[in-house]
């Protein structure tokens, strides 16, 4: 029995949990149910044998893996079961029937889509990560989320259905449907499956699902959604393409360009997604050097990065909640009414600029290392211009602009207890894991969870060196804005919408569909009166040569049919008769 | 920074949250703007200096220049937020563009 129970894939207890509180009208069970059941998961997920396809089915000829952990899974298993609880907690105050199911079944295939080990049961839990999570945008119950929702699902889906595509072809080239290290081009399918991931991770030109969805999200919504999707499409990006060259320079971009945008953007959840973007970039980055450095850097920081990103999505989600708005423009001064949510948002804010003794830091550095160490110095030097940029968004503007800055006047309660407590534990999580405590404890135990741990613990982030050179590039960075504030050369927080690439399907390309329906309906009746008299013409004709009172009908009808047939079966004959000589 | 000392806190706001005065009430003194920008100003400066004293190990010869992380660092941080007017002004538009900002936010 025991041995049963340490063999289901966590994910699916999730999954079960989230279809009980869909139909449970009694809140208190439900929320007893987002919290335990990712701690009961947690302790499944100790217990379970590594490195052994613990599940596996066959089905329809294709060998299926259910549960399978080892180094590289359980570490995003255990941060996306983390975040989970978090996010019950988070979600105390209010009942939503629809949140609480929809965030349990969303975290459940995301854990469970860690676990297996087929690319067959992946696609299962990829498309159920889209369909479940979708919810959390369209609760939010306005005209902009219920487009941002269906846009969102659209892309999502889709992503689900070129991983299958890929997935089908790989399958009839190589007969092997397991998950497992794939070289570019190598196979059939493969290209398929990086778009496939390169659309859920939001790689450059496929990221606006992220930006125009999550904002759009209700308070614990964009909470939920900044956990799961894009880091379970790093997981497989680090599985399934380690070492791609390709992924590198693709990483590097997103690190770069989503800080332009993040400068200008007025909504600060959206600046948020942004600053999403541009943390993915990096593990993106990590894992196309593909070392075990790297890929020890990708993890660390996907673990880091849960936290913390999940830490600000709760703050900013407080200051949605208590004042109604997450713009800039409108915000400011609220350290006075919520002061702990500032102090929180801060934890946050220095973790992912990388200050040391906060968990960005100790993740980035090896990033930061093996990229050097790879020689690869172009993409060093845009990956620091991104670590400035991410202290410029996240790290002053999401706190400033909310909280200090210009006083806005508003007064509001502090947030609710619990998502105090969500936010305070979600910050002791990013100091713990970042200090040098010694083995086992500090950033010692984050490095013991990484996939190579021995290469890890081998590395100290704590040199007097790379504290040094990481505190001038953030310092001097901070002076850069204190400078430009009192120049007054920092560009104002402006209410507007900022075009990126969504303005091509959502303008140019709504534009041309309607200006083509329009075309149509003027044009229409007249390009289909030609046509009809086209056709009209032509049905005459044939009627006129074919009906029983048309032409060939004419006359007796052994005189008509009968000659012909004679004369054609007479011109088989003689051919026949004289090519079989 | 630049705009609290205008506008002085009243020591006894009925408004405020007990903690804020803990934690943040250095943030109402008149003179923080100047403390900070001073303060920073002198900490990049020491961070600098440390690095005139100390021996790095650079991996290339950018890092090797003395204060490099540094002057990368403010160089980058004063591009992107400089790139903000333009960018601003190419990229902003009004905020109902898609036709969808009746209710354009999130929330309850």
């Amino acid at each position: 029995m025991s041995n049963f129970i340490m063999s289901i894939n966590p994910g699916l207890l999730l999954i079960l949990a989230g279809v009980i509180s869909a139909v449970m009208p009694i809140q208190r069970v439900r929320q007893i149910l987002a919290i335990g059941t990712p701690l009961i998961a947690m302790v499944l997920l100790s217990g379970a044998v590594q490195d052994t396809d613990l599940v596996t089915l066959n089905a329809m000829g294709v060998d299926m893996v259910l549960y399978r952990v080892d180094n590289l899974s359980f570490i995003f298993g255990l941060a996306f079961l983390i975040a989970a609880t978090l996010n019950g907690i988070y979600a105390l105050h209010q009942d939503s029937i629809i949140e609480d199911s929809s965030a349990l079944i969303y975290a459940g295939a995301a854990v469970a889509g860690t676990f297996v080990g087929d690319f067959m049961s992946l696609f299962v839990f990829w498309e159920l990560t889209a369909i479940s999570s979708v919810f959390l945008i369209l609760k939010t119950g306005t005209r902009a989320a219920y487009g941002a929702a269906m846009r969102y699902l659209g892309v999502q889906v889709l992503s689900g259905v070129l991983l299958l595509f890929g997935a089908v072809q790989l399958f009839a080239a190589t007969g092997n449907m397991s998950l497992r290290a794939l070289e570019l081009g190598a196979d059939a399918g493969t290209w398929l499956l990086l778009i496939a991931f390169g659309i859920k991770a939001a790689f450059p030109l496929m990221h606006n699902w992220l930006q125009d969805s999550y904002p759009r999200a209700t308070v614990v919504g964009a909470v939920v959604l900044s956990a799961f999707t894009t880091k379970l499409a790093v997981y497989i990006l680090a599985r399934v393409f380690p070492g791609e060259n390709l992924l590198i320079y693709i990483g590097a971009v997103m690190t770069v360009f989503p800080v332009f945008f993040a400068v200008i953007e007025n909504d600060l959840r959206k600046v948020l997604a942004y600053s999403l973007n541009n943390q993915v970039g990096f593990m993106v980055c990590a894992i196309g050097v593909g070392t075990e450095l790297a890929l020890n850097g990708a993890a660390a920081h996907a673990f880091a990065h849960i936290m913390y990103k999940g830490l600000l999505f709760m703050s900013m989600g407080a200051v949605l909640y208590r004042t109604g708005t997450t713009k800039a423009s409108e915000l400011g001064g609220l350290y006075k009414s919520m002061p702990w949510t500032a102090l929180f948002c801060i934890i946050g804010a220095a973790s992912i600029s990388a200050f040391p003794f906060f968990s960005g830091f100790v993740a980035k550095s090896l990033t930061m290392s093996a990229v050097l160490a790879e020689h690869h110095y172009i993409i060093w030097g845009m990956l620091l211009f991104a670590s400035a940029g991410v202290l410029e968004h996240s790290g002053i503007k999401i706190p400033y602009f909310a909280f200090f800055g210009h006083d806005s006047g508003k007064r509001v309660e502090e947030a609710p207890f619990n998502m105090l407590l969500a936010m305070g534990i979600a910050a002791f999580i990013c100091v713990s894991i970042a200090l040098p405590a010694g083995a086992g404890l500090g950033y010692g135990f984050l490095y013991s969870l990484l996939p190579s741990p021995d290469v890890a613990l081998g590395y100290n982030p704590y040199t007097f060196e790379h504290v040094l050179t990481q505190m001038q590039l953030l310092i001097l960075a901070a002076f850069a804005f204190v400078l430009l504030k009192r120049f007054g050369m920092y560009p104002p927080e402006k209410p507007g919408t900022v075009l990126d690439s969504d303005w091509l399907y959502r303008r140019a390309g709504y534009g041309t569909a309607l200006w083509g329906g329009a075309v149509w309906t003027k044009i229409g009746p007249a390009l289909m009166s030609v046509w009809q008299g086209l056709l009209k013409h032509a049905t005459e004709r044939i009627e006129a040569t074919f009906s029983p009172q048309g032409l060939l009908s004419r006359g007796p009808l052994t005189g008509g049919m009968a000659v012909w047939s004679g004369v054609l079966l007479g011109a088989v004959l003689l051919m026949s008769f004289l090519s079989s000589n | 920074m630049s705009e609290d000392p205008k506008q002085p806190m009243a020591p006894g706001d009925p408004d405020m949250h007990p903690m804020a005065k803990l934690m943040f009430g250095w943030v109402s003194n008149p003179n923080i703007g100047k403390r900070i920008f001073w303060g920073l100003f002198g900490f990049s400066m020491l961070l600098i200096l440390a690095d005139v004293v100390f021996d790095r190990h650079p991996h290339n010869e950018a890092e090797s220049y003395i204060g490099f992380y540094g002057v990368y660092g403010f160089c980058a941080f004063a591009f992107v937020v400089l790139m903000g007017w333009p960018l601003g002004r190419l990229l902003r538009r009004d905020e109902n563009y898609y036709g969808d900002a009746d209710d354009g936010e999130g929330g309850q």
